[in-house]
């Protein structure tokens, strides 16, 4: 109740913000509004207790990290290596690459591998209209014969068609727990014959921790091309340049195995 | 004095804090550095190895001095949020001969780490972070990765107003300040490359000179606050020849004496290796 009335005799000295007040000379305040100066340390202490971050100790931190870090297997053995040993929680995974080569099909896959083999919920954000159920049911009878089993798979899937920045920003507050965030992007290249390099510029660049190029492998005009290549070109723990070859099949992603025919993508 | 206030903190803090010289003598192009009240920003896009280096800077901070380590406590901000603590204790668990857990955890004892979500948070977070260094003598290190991550944020919130939009980093820049000059600390703080290397002559004539002489893709756009209290800048970036078995490199200016030196270093699973 002490606090009633500072409010109007802040804003005559123009602290309008907790920065403003937190950082200015308390003696002059305590002077210049006539309040006691222990009030005001007092104030002082419980506005930065409030908005200020904590800082963890390091070992509570790892103790913290131990018991609830996971690493989730995407379900194709290949991916796995070159992400070392899968998606990590608490990280951000890009996908980049071309139209047509592949992502939203992987991107599919591991849903359904987690959701099926992994039995864990999946939270499908789709801005480019690409997610579609059928597709899904369809990877999930090939990888498992119980239909029943097949229906609970599709019910821990949640998707939710973003159109615009808010509203993923408005998904996303949604979420609170623990998990591991998987986002493709388009590819773009500095000049025709310079590298690959992720679009949305230099400062999303930084964002992801891990980021996988996809690209399709050299055509034959004799058959649909279902196979893709996976480079590893941004980790934390591996080095870059790791290859794998992918086969986005109708059964959905899987390590490189005799083409069968595909019923359409 | 109250009676519960530990002789041992008392005689530290008299003595005053460690020294930090053999830190890591690679990263510095004169000897005897970094001192106390150094502010070191180093420079680079994603992907050069800036992160691994603070592993590498907070390992050999936090490690015993029986495992090479400077027993000294180390204070990182992280702004970023990329963090990987299980890095970190890979890193650890190479250098210490004999690693077990509880070990590690000894050393992850020295090691203080909160994250920030926007300037405004990173300032009141550097306020209330005060009272930390009064009481840890031996914290010795402050670490921000990165000092960059709410430029383009700053900058929308700031509306027309040029002033607004820096106002917080300056706030920022002139506390952390205060802060090493008044706890002795060491300041490193990384940068992100966000910008294209700039091909206007209203830069300043040093930017010049170093840009024509070690072709480092730096373009100023934090601001003047921050800019005039870094005492050693350091660009890290990606060697073009596969060839080499260094795959990164490492320019370093001392900015008061001009001086500049390079060296180039790999990363390994037990970390920066030069």
């Amino acid at each position: 109740m002490v606090y009633q009335g500072l409010a109007s005799k802040f804003s005559s000295l123009m602290l309008f913000a907790v920065v403003d007040f937190v950082s200015s000379d308390l003696e002059d305040v305590a002077q210049k509004c006539s309040l006691s100066y222990k009030a005001l340390v007092a104030v002082r202490r419980v506005l930065l207790a409030q908005f200020s971050a904590f800082p963890a100790n390091g070992a509570d931190l790892y103790e913290e990290l131990k018991s609830s870090t996971a690493i989730l297997s995407t379900g194709i053995p290949s991916l796995d290596k070159l992400l070392d040993s899968g998606l990590y929680t608490g990280e951000v995974t890009e996908l980049m690459g071309a139209p047509g080569s592949g992502k939203t099909q992987v991107c599919l896959s591991i849903a359904a591998s987690m959701s099926l083999g992994l039995k864990q919920h999946v939270l499908f954000l789709d801005s480019t209209g690409g997610f579609t159920a059928s597709r899904l049911y369809q990877m999930l009878q090939a990888q498992a014969e119980d239909e029943e089993e097949q229906l609970e798979a599709l019910q821990r899937v949640q998707v939710t068609r973003v159109f615009d920045v808010y509203e993923m920003l408005r998904a996303l507050q949604e979420l609170r727990d623990s998990l591991s965030q998987q986002v493709t992007n388009q590819v773009t290249r500095d000049s025709s014959a310079g590298p690959l390099k992720p679009a949305l510029g230099r400062s999303w660049s930084f964002v992801p921790s891990t980021r996988v190029l996809l690209q399709s492998k050299e055509a034959t005009w004799e058959k649909t091309n279902t196979q893709r290549v996976a480079s590893l070109a941004k980790s934390p723990r591996q080095p870059t340049g790791i290859q794998v070859v992918l086969d986005v099949g109708s059964g959905g992603a899987q390590e490189l195995s005799p083409v069968t025919p595909t019923q359409g993508l | 004095l109250a009676a519960g206030f530990g002789r041992a903190e008392l005689l530290a803090r008299l003595e005053g804090r460690s020294s930090l010289k053999n830190l890591e003598p690679y990263l510095f192009a004169e000897e005897g550095f970094p001192v106390h009240g150094d502010v070191v920003e180093f420079h680079g896009p994603e992907g050069t190895g800036k992160t691994e280096m603070l592993y590498h800077l907070i390992a050999r901070c936090i490690l015993p001095k029986s495992g090479g380590g400077l027993e000294v406590e180390v204070m990182f901000i992280d702004t970023d949020y990329h963090f990987d603590m299980l890095r970190l204790v890979t890193i650890l668990e190479h250098r210490l001969a004999q690693s077990t857990e509880e070990m590690i955890k000894q050393c992850l004892g020295k090691l203080f780490l909160v994250n920030c979500n926007s300037s405004t948070q990173l300032l009141l977070t550097l306020y209330s972070l005060e009272n930390m260094f009064c009481t840890h003598p031996s914290l010795c290190l402050l670490v921000l990765d990165s000092i960059s991550a709410f430029y383009w944020i700053d900058r929308s919130n700031g509306g027309e107003s040029f002033n607004l939009q820096e106002m917080n980093l300056k706030k920022c820049a002139e506390f952390l300040e205060k802060l090493v000059r008044e706890y002795h600390l060491a300041l490193f703080a990384t940068t992100q490359t966000i910008m294209q290397k700039s091909t206007s002559s209203a830069e300043s004539s040093f930017s010049l000179k170093l840009q024509h002489e070690t072709d480092t893709d730096y373009r100023p756009y934090l601001c003047k606050s921050w800019q005039q209290m870094v005492t050693h800048r350091i660009f890290f970036s990606k060697q073009s020849n596969s060839g080499n078995s260094k795959a990164f490199s490492v320019i370093s200016c001392h900015i008061q004496k001009k001086h500049v030196v390079k060296r180039s270093f790999s990363i390994a699973e037990c970390g920066v290796q030069f």
